[in-house]
């Protein structure tokens, strides 16, 4: 019985491997998101910003001699089943040196767990912000572009704190995202600040109607509502039947809810009362350098997480040419080309990356979402902004700290 | 590609079906052979994986465990868990028939979902729990996957063995004579209330196992793991695949439905690098389309029940 | 609390999310009761709908109300042809094969709409629509047209289940197949009815939630267990059951922040369920038990 399945397994994977001989020799990195499953709506996005990284290094010389940089993408369903499954084809099948996600944490904390800290392959998360994920074993080999979600809760209550708001009640989506960053923000908010949260409660995803949660969340007396959602998903039904129906004057966001959805699906002139928080570059430069070519190949730069997507993959990049390639430096190589010391490096900037590192000269990259300067655990202190909705979209009111 | 990789793909694979085989054949027990519907594996599963986190991981302020226990008491623990779960539930919805026990299992399977996921002290909550020991998690990359293997392997024949010998024992009689004529069985003096509660935690207390083994090969279980379409209703077009009724169906259903699952990704890859993104649609409508395909053609399963005196016939007839 | 607030926040909008689940109920509860088995690609049917309605307000610029019989009839063919394509092979199997194929038949649909419409969060018209003051009571057009809907094509059906002789062909073999068979009724033109009715009112369900909120690719999904729980707390078979059920399961879910963390909002309509089947396993209204 056993040696039949062996047997059919072998099959269908020789078909698959003679239908897969590469034209040359291609440097391949794996994009794992979460195509399909609750995210589908934010993945896309992820994953565009991620392959312009890629297409600007093969523009601008390609990896080591001259080699194509490849994104192999992967479907990791935000669950750790898909996570794992698309990890270990990544790795051991398509042979990347590197691997670009996959967006939930669930499925890095799995992916990383069973495929590539023990095959030593560097993972590199765009959007997993559990602390759990600071916490791996992982022989120095899984980072991250998004800062913990503790660094943002606690900035944006500070941030909200010096802008004047009061009494807030706050609405959070009941997963790692939505729990992490609201917790964050309740700790800072009442504990250090002395604010007040009449209502704290989360919600599950995917329900047509949270009118009775807003009518409870509004009985504290709050005129402010925080919400830690997605700003494409319940989030969004959560800001429209708030506005809908009078509940609290003003709305304030985690980074999640900084999306175009929330202008193009309700209107600019509703949102008067709407700021959202997202990280961004030092002095913007490194930012509105990737924004222009994100928009370029017709991506929409203000998609969540576009931007630490981006970083991820050009960090990848940059760290996979320092390493000369081999799969077991990587992790080392990309604590130094982002660690505060050398050149500086801006998004897009791969040729000029490329001469320096093959002059030895220490790098630093400046990424589109933040510095980007890795701590022991891997992890980055964030660069945030609150933005507010103006006749542009989003614009900055100020910076977070 | 490397051959390495092929193998260390294959073995990947291997435990992942090993893990659902043992969820496939527990199924078994209540489908197969005692006619029970349930459909919240999901919540078993989930009961099993977080019983043995929390027995085997270590201590973490603000939730409970941090026993760091042996693995064999984190599994062990994890199918009394299961089958403590199963227990009450049994005993009230076995009553129900074939649909509504399907309803009322996955109902409970969903309130046991967001119990996990919103309590902080007792699961962590939506973050899950982490730093589960795998045993043999130490070696390398290669060998610690084929050390996971033999322990999922072993676990799975031994399940196998033990299913297998009940069924052809007067036990798996009765049960069959329950499934297809419950009045009949009635008649006989047979406690059909009571064999039903047993094969239901039988089967479940399976279900736990496995989510243990799933847990600590993952090193992690968080609640995006139990989603219903991952853990039940894949279980169950594994078993329906393979052929219920049939152990070695099965565990041939779970072999083959997650190779389509896993190999059809390599497939779609093959599709435009423009279409990168569609191709992950376009593989879950082939999945779609493969499941019809093999339901059309064998609708009874790869691997029918055995036939035993003339009850195929009566078996067709009965269901629900 | 003053009892305005109570209606106007809780059970003003349990009862419009209570007509769209009861729009999905009704179809599956005839399924049931007709082809006897669970119908496990309601949701994404319903999804399917409401894209093929925003397919033609966007490319013909139709209200989103005109487009809404246009989906309706697009969807009902869609479910003719899945049923002529796929179930009808497996009529004679074992009901858990069709089941089984219904789950399948989830993903397919789901592909579908996410290849043809992509994955973005999309709505029939932008911006904001505010509430209307009817004595206090704070409700919008849209939500009015959704219960209105749901009355009108939920009485037309039951209209036509107890008047019309193709209506009594269905309740007759909803009641005792055998004998309907016996009796000269055409089993196909039945299976067929029950799909057109039942992948109208999917449309209908899946436009509805659009038209309230917005569009996603995962939206009837989502909506697949509470409908199935409205479904079986009416009592299989029963129309107005199945309608009975949505507005409780609704209702329910709104209510239960009052007592309950929100976090266990979604719990509400499986802790009713399961107490209702306890007490009283044929449903609200009498139905059949499986």
């Amino acid at each position: 019985m056993k040696t039949k399945l062996f047997a059919l397994a072998a099959g269908l994977m020789t078909a698959t491997a003679l239908a897969s001989v590469p034209a040359k020799a291609d440097v391949k990195i794996g994009l794992l998101g979460g195509v399909s499953g609750p995210i589908a709506a934010m993945a896309p996005a992820m994953i565009d910003a991620a392959q312009l990284a890629v297409q600007q290094v093969n523009e601008q010389g390609g990896i080591g001699a001259g080699e194509n940089l490849v994104g192999v993408v992967g479907d990791s369903a935000c669950n750790p089943q898909g996570g794992t499954d698309a990890a270990t084809k990544a790795v051991n099948i398509e042979g990347v040196v590197g691997v670009v996600g996959p967006h939930c944490s669930g499925a890095v904390l799995a992916a990383a767990g069973s495929v590539t800290i023990p095959a030593g392959i560097t993972l590199i998360t765009p959007s997993g912000t559990s602390p759990e994920i600071s916490n791996l074993e992982d022989k120095g080999t899984v980072f991250r572009t998004v800062p913990s979600d503790d660094y943002q809760g606690r900035a944006l209550a500070r941030t909200m704190k010096d802008q004047g708001y009061g009494k807030v009640a706050v609405a959070y989506l009941n997963n790692d995202y939505g729990t992490g960053l609201a917790n964050a923000f309740k700790a800072e908010y009442v504990d250090e600040l002395g604010g007040e949260i009449t209502q704290f409660a989360a919600h599950e995803e995917g329900k047509a109607s949270y009118r009775s949660n807003l009518a409870e969340l509004a009985k504290g007396g709050a005129d402010t509502l925080v919400i830690f959602d997605y700003g494409d998903g319940t989030g969004l039904t959560i800001l429209r039947q708030a506005l809908e129906n009078g509940f609290f004057e003003k709305f304030v966001g985690g980074d999640g809810m900084k999306s175009d959805a929330v202008i193009n699906e309700l209107g600019a002139e509703n949102l008067s009362g709407f700021v959202a928080s997202s990280p961004v570059g030092a002095k913007s430069e490194s930012l509105t350098l990737f924004n222009d070519a994100f928009k370029g190949v017709g991506g929409d730069p203000d998609a969540i997480f576009a931007n630490t997507s981006y970083d991820a993959a050009f960090l990848l990049a940059l760290a996979v040419e320092k390493a000369g390639g081999k799969k077991e430096d990587v992790a080392a190589a990309m604590m130094e080309v982002s660690n505060g010391d050398g050149e500086p490096i801006r998004p897009g900037e791969w040729k000029k990356a490329k001469e320096l590192i093959a002059a030895g000269t220490a790098i630093d990259y400046k990424g589109a979402a933040g510095e980007h300067n890795f701590d022991a655990k891997g992890d980055v202190p964030g660069t945030y902004a609150l933005f507010e909705v103006g006749s542009d979209g989003f614009e900055v009111i100020t910076e977070m700290k | 590609m490397e051959l390495l990789g092929l193998v260390n793909y294959a073995l990947f694979m291997a435990i992942f079906i090993g893990i659902y085989a043992l969820l496939a054949l527990g199924l078994n027990i209540q489908w197969g052979f005692a006619g029970l519907f349930n459909a919240g594996i999901a919540g078993f599963f989930a009961v099993g994986a977080y019983t043995s986190a929390i027995l085997s991981s270590p201590a973490v302020e603000g939730r409970i465990g941090g026993f760091e226990l042996h693995f064999v008491i984190g599994w062990i623990g994890a199918m009394l868990a299961a089958a403590l779960v199963a227990w009450p539930i049994g005993k009230i919805c076995l009553r129900f028939r074939s649909d509504y026990l399907a309803i009322a299992s996955i109902g409970i399977a969903e309130i046991i979902r967001l119990v996990i996921k919103s309590e902080p002290a007792l699961t962590n909550a939506a973050r899950g729990i982490s730093r589960i020991p795998r045993p043999a998690g130490d070696l390398g990359y290669m060998e610690s996957q084929i050390a996971y293997l033999i322990i999922v392997l072993a676990v799975l024949i031994a399940a196998y063995v033990l299913v297998e010998r009940q069924f052809n024992a007067p036990w798996g009689r009765m049960m069959r004579a329950i499934r297809d004529n419950e009045n009949a069985a009635n008649a006989m003096g047979k406690d059909v209330e009571f064999r039903r509660l047993e094969a239901f935690i039988f089967g479940s207390a399976l279900m736990g196992l496995s989510g243990a083994l799933f847990a600590h090969f993952n090193r992690s279980i968080t609640p995006e793991a139990i989603d219903p379409m991952v853990a039940t209703f894949l279980v169950w077009i594994m078993l329906i695949l393979g052929g219920s009724g049939n152990n070695r169906g099965a565990i041939l259903g779970a072999a083959v439905v997650w190779i389509i699952w896993s190999v059809s990704e390599i497939a779609t890859d093959r599709l435009p690098h423009e279409y990168a993104v569609q191709a992950k649609y376009i593989r879950l409508f082939l999945i779609g389309l493969m499941l019809q395909l093999v339901l059309r053609f064998r609708p009874e399963g790869l691997l029918p029940e055995p036939l035993r005196g003339d009850q195929r016939q009566t078996k067709s007839g009965a269901d629900h | 609390m003053d009892f305005l607030d109570l209606i106007n926040f809780y059970v003003v909008p349990g009862i419009v999310l209570g007509s769209i689940y009861a729009f999905g109920a009704v179809g599956i509860t005839l399924i049931f009761a007709i082809l006897r088995y669970a119908h496990l690609a309601h949701g994404d049917l319903a999804t399917l709908g409401a894209f093929i309605a925003l397919a033609v307000v966007t490319s013909l610029g139709f209200s989103p109300l005109i487009a809404l019989p246009i989906a309706i009839i697009a969807t009902a063919a869609v479910a003719v042809g899945i049923d002529k394509v796929f179930y009808n092979h497996l009529r004679e199997r074992p009901k858990i094969v069709t089941v089984m194929a219904s789950l399948g038949i989830a993903l397919m649909v789901r592909a579908v709409v996410q290849v043809v419409w992509g994955v973005d969060t999309q709505t029939y018209s932008r911006g904001i629509v505010r509430p209307e003051d009817y004595f206090g009571i704070r409700i919008r057009d849209r939500e009015l047209y959704t219960i209105f809907a749901m009355v009108i094509l939920v009485g037309g059906l039951q209209l036509f289940l107890t008047r019309s002789k193709w209506g009594k062909a269905m309740r007759a073999m909803s009641d005792n197949p055998n004998l309907a068979l016996l009796s000269g009724i055409d089993n196909k033109k039945v299976v067929m009815l029950t799909w057109i009715i039942a992948g109208g009112l999917c449309a209908a369900s899946g436009f509805f939630l659009g038209y309230n909120t917005e569009l996603k690719s995962m939206m009837g999904w989502h909506m697949l267990l509470p409908m199935f729980a409205a479904a079986i707390l009416g009592g299989v078979g029963r129309v107005e059951g199945a309608v009975l059920g949505g507005l409780i399961v609704g209702v329910a879910e709104e209510l239960s922040v009052l007592v309950l963390p929100s976090e266990y909002k979604a719990a509400m309509a499986f802790a009713i369920l399961l107490f209702m089947l306890l007490v009283r396993p044929t449903g609200l209204l009498k139905g059949k038990v499986l």
